[in-house]
C-alpha cells in the first residue's frame, strides 16, 4: 500500500523531470532521508508507547550547536579529525540523552502530559540553540563534509551508520521484549503495570532513546553542513510525526510499524524533493505533507475493526 | 474452612482518594482452598480493596499478611512474584496485542542463547503455550495470533480469567469475572473457579450477580460505604437477606 504510493510518487516526478532519477538527486534524497529517519525511529517508539515527542526537531538543532562548539574547540587545538568527530558524536548523543531524560522527568514526576512536556522542551531547546549561537552557524569544518561525500557504493559512511541504527531499531521494536513492553504500555498502561512491567522506567528509556536519536541526527546534519546550525532541525518534529502516522501508527498508542515509518519518511522526502525539482514553489511541500497526513489518518480511521 | 490457616489477610486497612474514604478499617481473611465472596453496592470499596490486595495501591494505614508474614507491595510486580494473581474489572488486557502476548505479558519467554540474552522473544512458542495454558484451565480460544480487540467481550473475559488462573500460585483476586458473559459462559467460569479452589488456591470473588455469589462462595463479606458490615458463611444468607445486607435496608426494617 505505502510501497505503491511511494512508487507512484517516484514515477510521477520522474516523468515530470527525468533529472529526479539522477544519481546526484538520489544522493540528495538519501541524505534528506538520513536527516529525518532517526527522528522518525525515536518517534515510532514514543508513539507506540502512547506518547508523543515534540522536542526532537529542536533537540537536533541544540545538540548540533553544542556539539559544534565542542568540535570547534578541538579543531582549534589541531586535534585529529577522527577524534574530533568521535567527540562530536558523544557530545551530541549526550545532549540528546539529557533532553530525553528531562522530558521523561516532566512526564513521570511532574505529571505533565507528553504533549505539554515536550512542547515546553521544544521551545526551550530551540531558544537556547539560537541564544548560544547568536543565530549563526557554529564552527566551520569542511573536512567533516568530506566524510559524507566519501562513498561505499551509493552510500556515504554516515548514512550506513544511520541505516544500521534503523535496522537495530526495527528488530528491537518488533522482536524483543523491550518492543513488546512499548506496545503494551501504549495499548493499555494499566494492564502493563498490572502485569508487573515497570512502566515509569520504560517511559524514561523511550524518551531517552528518542533524545539520543535526535542528538545523532544533530551530528549527521553537522557533518552534512560542516557546521552546527541553530535552525537545523526546525519543524522536523512535525515531519517525523507525519512519517510515523503515514506509516500506519495510531497516535493513541499500541500500533506502529518501523517499516511504515521508513516508507513514510521516504514518501515525505520524495514529495519534498520532487516539488523542488519540478520548480514548484518550495513552501507547497508543507501543504503536500499535510495532505498526506490527512489521507493517512483518514484511512486509519476507516480501517475496519481498528477501534481504540 | 474453620481451623485452616489464614492464607492472605488484610488488617485494619484504610484507603482514601483525596477526601473520599474508599476503605475504612477493613479486616478480611482468606483461607487456602476457599472462595470468598466480596459484595457491596457501587462505591462500597470492592475494587479499591482488590487494588490494595494486588499491590496497585498501597493502603494509607493497616497491614497485609501473606501466610502470616507482613508484606508491603510497592507495585503489582511484588504481589505477582508472590503468587497473587488478579483479574481487574474490564482493564486487564492490552487490546492491540495478541492473545499469546497478553497471556505472557510481563513473563515473556526468550529465545535460547545470545538472542535471548539480547531480549529476543520466542514468539511462536509463547503463542502455542498460551493456548495450551488456557485450555488447561478450561478456557478454549481459537487462534492465538488474533489480537484481543478482535475478540468478543465474552472471549476477552475468558482470556483474562484464563491468564489469571493459569499463573496464580496462591491467591486469585477476581473482580467481576462473570461480566460480559452469557449464561452458559458464566457457568463455565464458575467451574474454572471451583477447579482453582480445589487446587488449593484462595479465591476472592467479586460480583454484582448475587446468584453466582451464593452458588460458588464458601463465605461472603459484605462491604458498604467502605466498611465491612457482615462476614459470614454463605449458608447464613439467602438471596433476600444478602440483598438486604448490601443495601442496608435489612437493619432498618423491624
Amino acid at each position: 500500500m505505502l510501497l505503491v504510493a511511494l512508487g507512484a510518487l517516484v514515477a510521477y516526478f520522474a516523468a515530470r523531470a527525468p533529472v529526479f532519477l539522477s544519481s546526484q538527486e538520489l544522493a540528495n534524497i538519501l541524505a534528506d532521508f538520513c536527516s529525518l529517519i532517526l527522528l522518525g525511529v525515536g518517534e515510532t517508539f514514543v508513539i507506540a508507547s502512547g506518547g508523543i515527542d515534540l522536542s526532537v526537531g529542536s533537540a537536533t538543532s541544540f545538540s548540533g550547536v553544542i556539539g559544534a562548539f565542542a568540535m570547534k574547540a578541538l579543531l582549534d587545538g589541531h586535534q585529529n579529525e577522527a577524534v574530533v568527530l568521535a567527540v562530536g558524536v558523544a557530545v551530541c548523543a549526550g545532549v540528546g540523552l539529557g533532553i530525553g531524560l528531562v522530558n521523561a522527568a516532566l512526564i513521570n514526576w511532574a505529571r505533565l502530559v507528553p504533549f505539554v512536556a515536550t512542547l515546553a522542551m521544544l521551545g526551550a531547546a530551540a531558544g537556547m540553540a539560537i541564544v548560544l549561537s547568536n543565530g549563526e552557524p557554529v564552527g566551520l569544518d569542511p573536512r567533516a563534509i568530506s566524510y559524507t561525500t566519501a562513498k561505499l557504493g551509493p552510500f556515504s559512511y554516515p548514512s550506513l551508520v544511520v541505516i544500521a541504527v534503523v535496522a537495530v531499531a526495527w528488530l528491537t521494536l518488533h522482536f524483543t521484549r523491550y518492543g513488546r513492553y512499548t506496545f503494551a504500555i501504549g495499548s493499555n498502561e494499566f494492564a502493563a503495570r498490572a502485569a508487573g512491567i515497570n512502566v515509569r522506567r520504560h517511559v524514561v528509556s523511550v524518551y531517552a532513546l528518542s533524545g539520543v536519536l535526535a542528538g545523532l541526527t544533530g551530528m549527521f546534519v553537522y557533518m552534512r553542513l560542516g557546521s552546527g546550525a541553530p535552525t537545523a532541525g526546525l519543524n522536523d518534529e512535525l515531519q517525523a510525526i507525519a512519517a510515523v502516522v503515514i506509516g500506519g501508527a495510531s497516535l493513541y498508542g499500541g500500533v506502529a510499524r518501523m517499516s511504515g515509518t521508513v516508507l513514510g519518511t521516504l514518501i515525505i522526502n520524495t514529495v519534498t524533493s520532487g516539488l523542488i525539482i519540478s520548480n514548484i514553489q518550495a513552501n507547497w511541500d508543507q501543504v503536500a505533507v499535510a495532505l498526506l497526513i490527512g489521507l493517512a489518518a483518514t484511512m486509519q480511521a476507516l480501517r475496519p475493526g481498528r477501534r481504540r | 474452612m474453620a481451623g485452616q490457616a489464614v492464607l492472605y489477610e488484610a488488617v485494619n486497612v484504610s484507603k482514601s482518594y483525596g477526601s473520599v474514604e474508599a476503605l475504612i478499617d477493613v479486616n478480611v481473611q482468606l483461607h487456602a482452598g476457599e472462595v470468598l465472596g466480596l459484595v457491596g453496592d457501587n462505591g462500597a470499596g470492592k475494587s479499591t480493596l482488590v487494588k490494595v490486595l494486588s499491590g496497585v495501591h498501597p493502603p494509607d494505614s493497616g497491614k497485609l499478611f501473606l501466610e502470616g508474614r507482613e508484606r508491603r507491595w510497592s507495585s503489582p510486580h511484588d504481589a505477582l512474584a508472590e503468587g497473587i494473581e488478579t483479574l481487574y474489572q474490564d482493564t486487564g488486557l492490552a487490546p492491540h496485542l495478541t492473545i499469546g502476548a497478553n497471556v505472557f505479558l510481563g513473563r515473556e519467554l526468550l529465545r535460547p542463547g545470545l538472542l535471548g540474552r539480547l531480549g529476543f522473544m520466542a514468539q511462536r512458542e509463547m503463542e502455542r503455550a498460551a493456548l495450551h495454558e488456557l485450555a488447561q484451565v478450561g478456557v478454549e480460544v481459537k487462534g492465538s495470533r488474533k489480537t484481543v480487540s478482535d475478540l468478543s467481550g465474552g472471549q476477552r473475559q475468558a482470556v483474562a480469567i484464563g491468564r489469571a488462573v493459569a499463573w496464580a500460585r496462591k491467591v486469585l483476586l477476581l473482580d467481576e469475572p462473570t461480566n460480559h458473559l452469557g449464561a452458559r459462559q458464566a457457568l463455565e467460569v464458575l467451574n474454572v473457579i471451583r477447579a482453582a479452589r480445589d487446587r488449593g488456591l484462595g479465591v476472592i470473588f467479586i460480583s454484582h450477580t448475587l446468584p453466582h455469589v451464593l452458588q460458588i462462595c464458601d463465605r461472603i463479606v459484605v462491604l458498604r460505604l467502605g466498611r465491612v458490615v457482615r462476614d459470614a458463611s454463605t449458608s447464613e444468607f439467602d438471596a433476600e437477606s444478602l440483598l438486604g445486607t448490601i443495601t442496608g435496608l435489612l437493619e432498618k426494617s423491624p
